[in-house]
């Protein structure tokens, strides 16, 4: 069953002359990691907004059609309701951490809820454990890195125990490093709690590994819907401005050459590990 | 920004700390009260150094010395102001006994940031506001209040970049007279405040998206009791309050002018 459904889905934000997004028809199943990615002002984090009924409900502006969320139409719930089966963290780690300590924060939206005090310690502690900064409980988020910010935010949608967690370019205020951490965790939380995942992520070489789905956007619609080894394979991609990771298109110059592959790579390791068995069967 | 340092929470476990904010309030209410009660020097003096011991309990040592640092100058314009209008309108018949009532006047405003020291700098601002909230303040109040604090740090270093960036693009602050100085504060405020807008808006789609307004009934993950400690904190600053309004009734206070002079 879709968990998360838009029909005809177009969005006009106040004093705009343009629709922001159009025509957004998209059904993603439970359990799925969709990437969804696209050239800056494509309407990547309109659609997101669009998630947890932040739009209409907190932008105003004129929808079209109907987005329907775990069962719920996002115009009829209001954005607290939806909040529970939808997370939604933003790009900018700092703007949306609030409280003193980062317990705290972790709680804030289950305090929000008006849930036992019991049950809040107990899903705070998990949230924490699970996104492993249990240890920085009793810290001030303004004091913690990047990272670790961004960790906080993950926990603290968690805490509510959403079906659907969706990115707005959770890794871009963070280097390499932190951010290839952060998708690995989010990935162990699609891979082992079957939280389904929308990421809005431009770092593909970093991402695409993790996903079974990639969603191109520009100029408000959906371009192509595909996986991720067919995808890239769309000569549509590259005009569009998405930059395609590195692997794809060592592939794609393989392919040029009449080095076929099998399939594309996602991966360095794959990638890797695919141009050893054309070495090994060429010489055989 | 030193001299606010002081006023600052120190996130360190000590048994003023641990003391109810409630209660701490209350005690710096006290002290206040018999700051405002006295004007001889020498009540204020003892109200004074009381506090010390309080100050190293708290562990808050340094800081409230650069706070007693930093109060130095309006310490300075309280006594000569004092001085000054004493000198010529106070009929003071002798010059010692005129400098004792100005340092008890600027002892008396020392005292007062003195107790507002220990008490900010012991309590956190989450208990802070957990202890209006218990008190009946609406918690979006308390919450604007949390939200404030923790963004202090915050707007502060954007504050420092914005002025690095308009530095680096030939902007000098320090030139011209003091209408032109202020003026030259405006490339660095209008970035300011309209990052701060921006602030804000992101600010409150991550609080909406966390469920915010979602139950009139809003759990907190913690809540404050009275303990015995506290109730006895506030007895023994209840008794001091009574023993202090005894004295100034009551008991003859002797300048120090006169124990000079007859000791």
């Amino acid at each position: 069953m879709a968990i998360l459904e838009t029909r005809n889905l177009t969005y006009t934000y106040p004093f705009a002359e343009n629709p922001a997004i159009k025509d957004i028809n998209l059904t993603i199943e439970k359990g799925e990691f969709v990437i969804i990615t696209g050239p800056s002002g494509c309407g990547k984090t309109t659609l997101c907004r669009c998630f947890n009924g932040l739009i209409p409900h907190f932008y105003g502006g004129n929808l079209e059609g109907d987005v329907i969320v775990a069962g719920l139409n996002t115009r009829e719930h209001p954005i607290y309701e939806l909040a529970k089966h939808v997370g939604l963290v933003f790009q900018n780690p700092e703007n949306q951490l609030f409280a003193l300590t980062v317990e705290k924060d972790v709680a804030f939206g289950l305090e929000n809820l008006g849930l036992p005090r019991e049950e809040i310690h107990r899903r705070v502690d998990w949230a924490l454990r699970v996104t492993g900064i249990y240890d920085l409980k009793d810290r001030a988020p303004f004091e913690l890195s990047g990272g670790q910010q961004q960790r906080v935010a993950i926990a603290s949608v968690l805490a509510m125990q959403p079906e659907i967690i969706v990115l707005d370019e959770p890794t871009s205020f963070l280097d390499p490093l932190s951010a290839k951490s952060i998708l690995e965790s989010i990935y162990q939380l699609n891979r082992e709690l079957g939280i389904t995942v929308i990421l809005v992520e431009h770092r593909l070489d970093l991402a695409v590994r993790y996903a079974n789905r990639v969603i191109i956007m520009d100029q408000g619609r959906i371009i192509l819907d595909n996986s991720p080894r067919e995808v890239f394979l769309d000569a549509r991609v590259k005009l569009i401005g998405v930059g395609l990771p590195k692997v794809v298109r060592l592939y794609l110059l393989l392919r040029e050459d009449n080095v076929d592959l099998g399939r594309t790579p996602l991966s360095p390791e794959e990638l890797s590990d695919l141009i050893v068995g054309v070495l090994k069967s060429d010489k055989s | 920004m030193s001299v606010f340092e002081g006023l600052r929470f120190r996130n360190i476990s000590s048994p003023i700390h641990r003391i109810d904010p409630r209660a701490k309030f209350i005690y710096v209410c006290i002290l206040f009260a018999i700051a405002v009660l006295f004007s001889q020097l020498i009540p204020l003096l003892i109200l004074f150094f009381s506090q010390i011991p309080l100050v190293i309990m708290a562990k808050v040592k340094r800081e409230w010395l650069r706070l007693m640092r930093g109060t130095m100058f309006f310490a300075a314009l309280i006594f000569i102001t004092n001085m000054i209008s004493l000198y010529f309108y106070g009929g003071y018949p002798s010059l010692l006994s005129i400098i004792e009532r100005s340092v008890a006047m600027t002892l008396r405003f020392i005292i007062l940031v003195e107790s507002f020291s220990i008490f900010f700098a012991t309590t956190s601002p989450d208990m802070l506001s957990l202890s209006l909230e218990q008190m009946g303040v609406p918690y979006e109040f308390c919450f604007a209040f949390i939200t404030a604090i923790r963004f202090v740090p915050v707007l502060a270093e954007e504050a420092q970049s914005i002025m690095d960036a308009q530095k680096a693009r030939g902007l000098e602050l320090e030139r011209g007279n003091f209408i032109k100085r202020i003026r030259n504060y405006i490339p660095i405020l209008i970035p300011l405040i309209v990052s701060a807008i921006r602030r804000s808006m992101e600010l409150a789609e991550a609080m909406e998206s966390r469920a915010w307004g979602a139950s009139k009934k809003r759990t907190n993950l913690y809540t404050l009791k009275m303990g015995v400690k506290d109730y006895l904190f506030i007895s023994i600053s209840i008794i001091i309050l009574v023993l202090s309004l005894y004295v100034c009734f009551f008991v003859y206070i002797p300048s120090l002018a006169e124990l000079i002079r007859f000791g």
